[in-house]
């Protein structure tokens, strides 16, 4: 599936050491596996990332180190310099193939090669920091190479130089282009790609063919994610955990266990579900570090969680008059109206002084199977109308940490903005589907498909509302 | 590609379903697979069956399915030989006859006729029924029974270690498909009783009831039963005369003298009470099995299809795996924490040579004025000098020798290169490097700016160079 020519677009990303080169390809190959560090030199070899489509190259790039020794590289090629401009590349070419094994330009080279190779230059600088006619020497040597080229201005500290920079680098670049790679999103990502696409003609085709590959999985990856949390959330809600006990009657040591185990059950669906999406948007070295997650300081089963991202007072008692409406629904349905829709008014006032109980109110502990002296205790389904909103607040946000994260980024994931959470995001008529499925899961009834398939559209669309 | 004929069955069912749990496989090699496959693109279930397969050596431990199909197998075994052999002996029965009443053929029409036509009555109900309901109307067959008891049996016992997958709808359907089975079974035994005691026995037939029927109407009713094959096989009919001969009255010392005197022809009963048997309890039970089957196999596909891990599956299948990372592994550099203490504070106000790495001379006036130092010569190295430029200038250095670098640009190997010119200088005693800070900082340097130089002046290993860092 290989292809046969290069006839792909390359890039090659060049600068100086530690102007965030490789955190550009980091953000741009959508790979957390690169070595990013403030420790100039973490590059020592040129690296490809290439886009592939069921193993067919759409472009590639190519991380490289920075320049080190590019004032002495520009005096040898000055003293060998061509009597014509189109001879240039030429002279860089005999200069790879004189200094290939000299040690002193092992960097220089492992930049240049791509490029002489047909790479189109991005050249990445701090704009943060000032300007220096340093940069002209490296800027003068990319111009010897004569392939087409472009400017990124990376923003890595909190001041602004980038007047002076597009005053400099205009000189030498068709294009100067801002892209900070560690708050860049996805349309940041699409629009340096469209930048990238105007460098040369041929490769317009190749790159657009990219943006809508990268659209596309963009896509699948909401898709995948959405499906996830409805799998994680349904699984959360619905399970239901059973001990054998000897006694005729449970002791509170036996009912604590079962309890306890019955949490450890639904924290692990959660761990699991954070790594199931931290894979889907292919950070896998948050995966390495289980306990990098946003979530870890506040757990599943406290207050503070059911603070954040579970439902107001006020949300929770509508919920829970809605939720008890839905079951007294049933009944009125089940007497042929006879009841003059008694039945959900009650359901309603007491499902609704029933939500006001808080948090506590979780699950039923219940002693099964008296016959064959078999003796059970079973806990679950989840009871409690404010958890599901928990759990469901939790992923979104986890979710959306996870896809807005650039993959450049190296900090810890940390839970910011404590507010409360789900309001923002569900509104009370996206609660009123999802409130349908957990009434059939509190039930242990199963939710039809088309009832599933209108709590997906509401999760998608308040994943979306985090994008 | 030569692809085997696979089909879809209960085992291949359970055989996905046990590799599910331990092998799903990934993007790559899915859509890698699929592409292989081409052919069977539009046929998920297909392509489904050949990549477990491929793949169901992966599975390990015994096949549940195994288990499963050598349970079903002989539980079938026993129960369709134990249905054929209950058919015969009960036809045996019912046509027994001892040379004093004929046989009563409304005995045999209710096991032959109106017991399977009630029986497929409602599997009708059951099969377009679901859930509660079905579940009642299921009840309702000496089958649903006889399989309560027997998970009794000890072999049942060896397949409780593991649940099969299978939903309520499709456990219905394999019911009912066996169900009707076992009863076109128990019909074909009940035919060949009554074909073996037709050859081996003169039997003569009657009819007789409680209820005042007529011959005239018990005719037109058995007119309306045999309709399905008047035409074909007429004489397999019964004549209003022979209705009304066989016709015997329970009452009353000895049989009808008619009866006594037609009896050879009241055998002629035996054609429509086999064809009765092959129409209704043998070929309606055929397409009800049939139907079920087909059913069954139905249900099969769907619940193949919605097996956890499927959809992911064929969602990979379809779609086109993208790869952005690099093939190539990256040796990660290995970032030296330990370093030692290459920092000074400066007390000097007044240096003989100053010299600025990549900063003009203009530049250096201006950041001495800031910090308060004075210098006898201003140099400026870097920058758009060239490597001689600078070679000339550090020849001419002597004593303490001040060099500002920039604290935000790290040092590269030009400045380590001319940093190494001067501490082969013998006349330079001592070199401070000072990392400046920006102008927008108020020259102001950040300690992670300073960490890298001190880190990479620690590699020098020169006892000359120190880096002036005043602390946080």
């Amino acid at each position: 599936m290989e292809n046969k020519v290069n006839d792909y677009p390359k890039f090659a990303v060049v600068g100086h050491p530690n102007k965030g080169k490789s955190s550009i390809v980091s953000s741009l190959a959508l790979d957390d596996s690169v070595q990013i560090g403030n420790t100039p030199g973490t590059t020592q070899v040129k690296r490809g990332f290439p886009l592939k489509v069921d193993g067919k190259i759409v472009y590639e790039l190519f991380d490289t180190p920075g320049f080190q020794r590019a004032r002495r590289i520009l005096a040898w090629l000055e003293e060998n310099k061509p009597s014509s401009a189109d001879k240039r590349a030429d002279v860089i070419r005999e200069f790879i193939y004189q200094f290939r094994d000299d040690k002193r330009f092992k960097d220089e080279i492992e930049l240049l090669e791509p490029i002489m190779d047909g790479a189109g230059i991005i050249y990445v600088v701090d704009a943060s920091k000032p300007y220096g006619p340093e940069y002209e020497i490296e800027m003068e040597i990319l111009r010897w190479a004569g392939q087409p080229s472009m400017a990124i201005l990376n923003l890595i500290g909190d001041e602004d130089y980038r007047e002076d920079w597009k005053r400099a680098l205009g000189q030498y670049f068709r294009l100067v282009r801002t892209f900070n790679p560690l708050q860049a999103k996805f349309r940041d990502h699409i629009e340096l790609l469209e930048s990238m696409a105007q460098l040369k003609e041929e490769w317009t085709k190749s790159i657009k063919t990219a943006i809508g590959v990268l659209e596309d999985l963009q896509q699948q990856k909401i898709d995948r994610t959405v499906d996830a949390i409805i799998k994680g959330t349904v699984k959360s809600l619905s399970f239901v955990y059973t001990k054998r006990i000897k006694s005729k009657k449970a002791s509170k040591e036996e009912e604590k266990s079962v309890q306890e185990r019955y949490k450890k059950e639904i924290i692990k669906y959660e761990k699991n579900l954070e790594k199931e999406i931290a894979s889907i948007w292919n950070h896998r070295s948050i995966n390495k570090v289980d306990s990098v997650s946003s979530l870890d300081n506040v757990p599943l089963f406290s207050e503070e969680s059911a603070s954040v991202f579970g439902l107001g007072q006020k949300e929770l008692i509508v919920t829970g008059a809605s939720a008890g409406a839905i079951g007294g629904m049933g009944i009125d349905l089940a007497l042929g109206g006879s009841t003059f829709l008694l039945g959900s008014f009650i359901g309603g006032v007491v499902g609704g002084i029933g939500a006001m109980k808080g948090f506590d109110n979780l699950y039923e502990v219940k002693l099964l199977g008296q016959k064959f002296g078999k003796r059970e205790l079973s806990i679950g389904p989840m009871k409690n109308i404010n958890f599901p909103y928990v759990f469901l607040g939790r992923m979104l946000y986890h979710a959306s940490i996870i896809a807005n994260r650039s993959h450049a980024s190296r900090d810890t994931l940390e839970l910011k903005n404590k507010n409360s959470y789900i309001g923002k995001i569900i509104t009370s008529e996206m609660r009123k589907t999802l409130e349908e499925v957990h009434e059939k899961l509190r039930e242990k009834k199963e939710p039809k498909e088309e009832l599933i398939a209108k709590y997906r559209e509401v999760i998608l669309e308040s994943f979306l509302k985090l994008l | 590609m030569q692809l085997k004929n696979q089909k879809l069955s209960i085992k291949s069912y359970l055989d996905l379903s046990q590799l599910l749990k331990e092998y799903r496989g990934s993007h790559e090699e899915n859509r890698t697979f699929a592409l292989k496959h081409k052919k069977l693109e539009k046929a998920p279930t297909k392509l489904l069956l050949e990549w477990l397969r491929r793949n169901s050596f992966k599975i390990r431990g015994e096949l549940n399915s195994k288990k499963y199909l050598e349970y079903l197998t002989s539980f079938d075994s026993i129960m369709g030989i134990m249905f054929f052999i209950i058919g015969f002996f009960v036809g045996l029965g019912l046509l027994s006859y001892n040379g004093q009443a004929p046989v009563n053929i409304i005995y045999y029409l209710l096991i032959a006729m109106f017991l399977p036509v009630f029986s497929m009555s409602i599997s009708i109900f059951t099969m377009f029924t679901h859930g509660k309901v079905a579940n009642f109307l299921t009840m309702l067959f000496p089958l649903h029974w006889v399989e309560k008891i027997l998970t009794h049996l000890p072999f049942k016992n060896k397949i409780e270690d593991f649940k099969a997958p299978f939903s309520f709808e499709f456990s219905k359907w394999l019911f009912m498909e066996r169900l009707h089975l076992f009863s076109m079974l128990f019909s074909i035994g009940l035919l060949l009783s009554l074909l073996l005691m037709v050859i081996a026995t003169d039997i003569a037939f009657g009819w007789s009831t409680t209820l005042q029927i007529s011959a005239d109407s018990f005719h037109s009713f058995l007119s309306y039963i045999g309709f399905l094959w008047s035409n074909i096989f007429p004489s397999a009919i019964p004549s209003l005369e022979l209705v009304e001969m066989s016709h015997y009255f329970r009452l009353g010392e000895k049989l009808d003298i008619s009866m006594v005197h037609n009896a050879d022809k009241l055998g002629a009963w035996w054609k429509f009470l086999a064809m009765t048997t092959v129409i209704y309890a043998i070929g309606f039970r055929f397409l009800f099995w049939i139907f079920s089957k087909d059913m069954l196999e139905k249900q099969l596909e769907k619940e193949f299809l919605s097996l956890e891990g499927v959809r992911g599956i064929l969602r990979e299948f379809q779609t086109p795996f993208v790869s952005t990372q690099s093939p190539k592994e990256e040796k990660h550099l290995e970032i030296k924490e330990k370093k030692e203490e290459k920092t000074i504070t400066i007390d000097e106000k007044l240096y003989e040579s100053i010299l600025g790495w990549n900063f003009s001379s203009d530049e250096i006036a201006l950041a001495n004025d800031a910090r308060g130092i004075k210098a006898l010569t201003i140099w400026a190295v870097g920058g758009s000098n060239s490597y001689a430029q600078d070679l000339q200038i550090i020849k001419n250095m002597s004593g303490i020798v001040f060099l500002y670098v920039k604290s935000w640009e790290p040092p590269t190997m030009d400045f380590i290169d001319l940093l190494e010119m001067l501490i082969e200088n013998r006349k330079v005693k001592k070199i401070q490097i000072y990392p400046l800070g920006t102008i927008g900082k108020h020259y102001k340097n950040s300690d992670s700016d300073v960490d890298v130089w001190i880190k990479k002046i620690d590699s020098v290993k020169s006892d000359k160079v120190w880096i002036v860092y005043n602390g946080k």
